[in-house]
């Protein structure tokens, strides 16, 4: 038996995605450097013989999907489950918390601008976030940030997947640094004529 | 100066509400509309169409546009005061700034978010299949008359009218009638058992008004209430027994258990 077809066994059973050392539990003779040999000739042998679904590299493990060609023959069948896509708001406080996790409601809710508590509780309840911790400072605030199912939730494989922080303009890496500070007023102490309002 | 409908008046925006996140996103909106420069809002003329815009609103609805409002006039009101000479300092904008192009950033994120999830959505993974429910049977048409709905409809509305409403009976004891109850059972005798009184007539409402008269009673100074200890018998006394509470140990107040 070829460590191939064992690792299409294990990955066609699995419904989520596996990592290479999960996989290779499954025989002895298997390791992560023999699972990523397998998949990469599954991977050829798929698209040799033009198959509908591929291996896909998800939240650091390997998952068995369809090729999204296909995905208008599968919308025909409204038994088959699939994740409800995430409301505006809820795209929002994830991906604030996804780049400053750990992250704590009070400071979601200065970034937005609105109230969040809902919109985390529905994140919570997909298990796209969790709490991670609390922080310093007055009743010890929860913390959130993002779990694997957020990877798989989105495809991605890692949370660099994510646009890469210095391809964005400004800020979102840098919690309290203001681009625009007057050059003699270093002090972050808000002191002086400045337009600071406090979180919370 | 955009101004999307010809009815307006120039340099007032016609925006829908709930086409935004909140008032960073209205804000930002406002800002990108007319191409200004964000390190350089013109705050006046930003107020002014933020209070057009929220003006429209339900005020309930929208505490987190006010609270934006009063920034905002808070901000132009600090760029209208002098500022010391020679004495630097941060433009009053800098936090409103700060935010705006973070909150941008959010924006951008959250779309790439929103374009990945729908790619993804498009990969099924193998799947429970569960049965597919029968294809529906064809429509019937509708044959009932109006004349068999009524009586369809009154007669469920008589099978289950009955029984339904859930009675819950006032009970009329006054405060007048327990402290009438006290005083009568101070006339026989010195002291009364609040046990012996409450056992007179039972359920909870005579005895928290018999408890209520006797306070009432205790706090106009016509009777007084002592209790050995906690949880031990209350006696209501007459207020000249005081004298006597010497004679008794289940007289001694509260608080003075040997």
């Amino acid at each position: 038996m070829r460590d191939a077809q064992i690792v299409e066994a294990v990955l066609f059973a699995s419904d989520a995605p596996l990592g290479p050392e999960e996989i290779a539990r499954a025989d002895d003779t298997l390791d992560e450097d023999s699972v990523e040999a397998a998949v990469r000739a599954l991977r050829a042998e798929y698209l040799e013989s033009d198959r509908a679904f591929e291996i896909v590299r998800i939240a650091g493990g390997y998952q068995l999907l369809t090729r999204p060609e296909y995905a208008p023959y599968l919308d025909r069948f409204d038994t088959i489950p699939r994740p409800t896509r995430l409301s505006g708001p809820a795209l929002e406080a994830l991906a604030i918390i996804a780049y400053r996790q750990p992250i704590g409601r009070v400071e979601i809710e200065y970034i937005r601008g609105v109230g969040s508590t809902g919109v985390i509780r529905t994140l919570q309840d997909r298990g796209l976030v969790a709490v991670v911790g609390r922080g310093e400072g007055i009743g010890r605030p929860l913390l959130y940030g993002t779990t694997p199912q957020f990877l798989e939730h989105f495809g991605f494989d890692s949370i660099d997947d994510l646009p890469r922080p210095e391809t964005l303009p400004v800020i979102l890496k840098e919690p309290s640094e203001s681009a625009f500070r007057a050059e003699d007023s270093q002090s972050a102490s808000g002191a002086g004529p400045v337009a600071r309002i406090s979180p919370g | 100066m955009h101004a999307p409908s010809s009815s307006a008046e120039p340099g007032m925006f016609i925006v829908e509400i709930d086409d935004f996140e909140g008032p960073l996103d209205l804000l930002l909106h406002l800002i990108r509309e007319q191409d200004i420069d964000v390190v350089d809002i013109p705050v006046s003329r930003i107020t002014r169409q933020f209070l057009e815009v929220i003006e429209a609103l339900d005020l309930d609805s929208a505490g987190e546009f006010l609270e934006m409002a009063a920034t905002l006039v808070r901000i132009k009101a600090q760029l209208l005061l002098p500022r010391p000479a020679g004495e630097p300092g941060e433009d009053p904008r800098a936090e409103l700034v700060r935010r705006l192009l973070e909150y941008e950033q959010v924006r951008v994120v959250s779309h790439r978010l929103r374009s990945a999830e729908a790619e993804r959505i498009r990969r099924l993974a193998k799947g429970f299949f569960p049965l597919r429910p029968a294809p529906r049977a064809e429509e019937a048409p509708l044959e009932t008359t109006w004349d068999e709905l009524l009586v369809a409809a009154v007669g469920v509305a008589v099978q289950g009218g009955d029984e339904r409403g859930h009675h819950v009976p006032r009970l009329l004891v006054s405060l007048e009638e327990k402290v009438d109850l006290i005083l009568a059972a101070l006339e026989e005798a010195r002291r009364v058992e609040f046990g012996r009184l409450v056992r007179s007539s039972p359920g909870r409402v005579h005895g928290v008004m018999t408890l209520l008269a006797g306070l009432e009673l205790s706090r106009e100074r016509r009777v007084r209430l002592r209790q050995s200890r906690y949880f031990h018998e209350l006696w209501i006394c007459r207020p000249e027994a005081e004298d006597n509470r010497a004679r008794g140990d289940e007289q001694s107040a509260v608080g003075s258990e040997p």
